[in-house]
């Protein structure tokens, strides 16, 4: 069984089984490819996406098209990269052709990230802008779940964690509420970590 | 999870315009802090949801703001149990900052006009 995050001399670990580092992993990696695919999906059909090789001007021209304010059709995709707006659908829509593609971008990368440690030996030790690449990464693979387990209300929640409590073993459902816990156990922990780390006067904004 | 597609649907067109309004003009001095008000009238508001943690909504709003541990604690609660909080006021260029990077963070937030 897992051991919650902590902060040692070396870095931020988790004593992670190998299976659950190899699920882990397997999840990061499945939302990394979902935002991969919007990604694709967005830019012009005949184009390979890739953001490293993608010419300046094709992107304009695509900015220019709206290419990018496209809302996604998987909800779980939607929760991802929610409306900018409640009350101001134009707002909306300009918001995500400008920041969608960005945000897409930033998720996919700290997802990336986070893999990218599961693959080194174990034990996990992280510094700590990987460990704040690993708790935005958490956050969207639990978002991820949550839509897939139907999880709405806060009353939800506790369903679900209860679910996870007894959860059996040929219960698909079950088990991904038990998956959905752990993950929010692990994602605990860490955002404890890092809020040890913070101020409790407040400090410089990063905005 | 099983494999996803990613269909899209067709954007809607035009980008909005909008408009300051005009500060009254009556009043001296304590017209300053209307002035700005009026010159600022957009926020940025965070949204309940069933996912994130109380320690993140904390660190998410800390960390970014820059926010004390106290007023940190204080708008997640207000997230939390009044189902929304606005989290920081400004222009609307600053407000789509703040809600492009509270969706970085996973939390979903809106700008808005302060009303």
């Amino acid at each position: 069984m897992a051991r919650r995050f902590r902060r040692t001399r070396r870095g931020i670990t988790a004593g992670l089984e190998p299976e659950e580092a190899g699920l882990l992993a397997d999840l990061l990696a499945e939302v990394a490819q979902m935002l991969r695919s919007q990604e694709a999906a967005t830019g012009p059909s005949d184009e390979v996406a890739s953001d490293a090789e993608e010419d300046p001007l094709a992107a304009l021209a695509r900015d220019l098209e709206g290419g990018d304010g496209r809302v996604p059709d998987d909800p779980a995709l939607a929760r991802l990269l929610p409306p900018g707006s409640r009350d101001d659908d134009e707002a909306a829509a300009d918001f995500r052709r400008f920041a969608q593609r960005g945000i897409a971008a930033r998720k996919r990368s700290a997802l990336e990230r986070a893999v990218a440690t599961l693959r080194r030996p174990a034990p996990l030790l992280l510094d700590d802008d990987e460990a704040r690449a690993w708790l935005t990464a958490l956050t969207d693979v639990r978002l991820v779940l949550a839509q897939r387990l139907g999880l709405e209300t806060d009353d939800d929640a506790a369903l679900v964690a209860l679910r996870a409590a007894q959860a059996a073993e040929d219960d698909p459902a079950a088990h991904a509420a038990a998956l959905y816990d752990f993950l929010t156990w692990l994602q605990e922990g860490l955002a404890d970590v890092l809020l040890r780390d913070l101020p409790a006067g407040g400090g410089p904004a990063r905005r | 999870m099983g494999p996803v597609s990613a269909r899209l649907t067709a954007s809607s067109p035009a980008a909005p315009a909008w408009r300051a309004t005009a500060a009254p003009a009556e009043a001296e001095a304590p017209a300053a802090a209307e002035e700005v008000a009026t010159q600022r009238p957009w926020v940025t508001i965070v949204w309940n949801d069933p996912v994130n943690l109380m320690s993140y909504v904390t660190y998410v709003f800390q960390s970014y703001f820059g926010y004390s541990r106290a007023k940190a604690e204080e708008l997640m609660h207000d997230v939390h149990e009044a189902g929304r909080a606005v989290v920081s006021t400004g222009s609307l260029e600053e407000m789509e900052r703040d809600v492009e990077a509270m969706h970085g963070f996973g939390l979903w937030a809106t700008f808005s006009h302060d009303t």
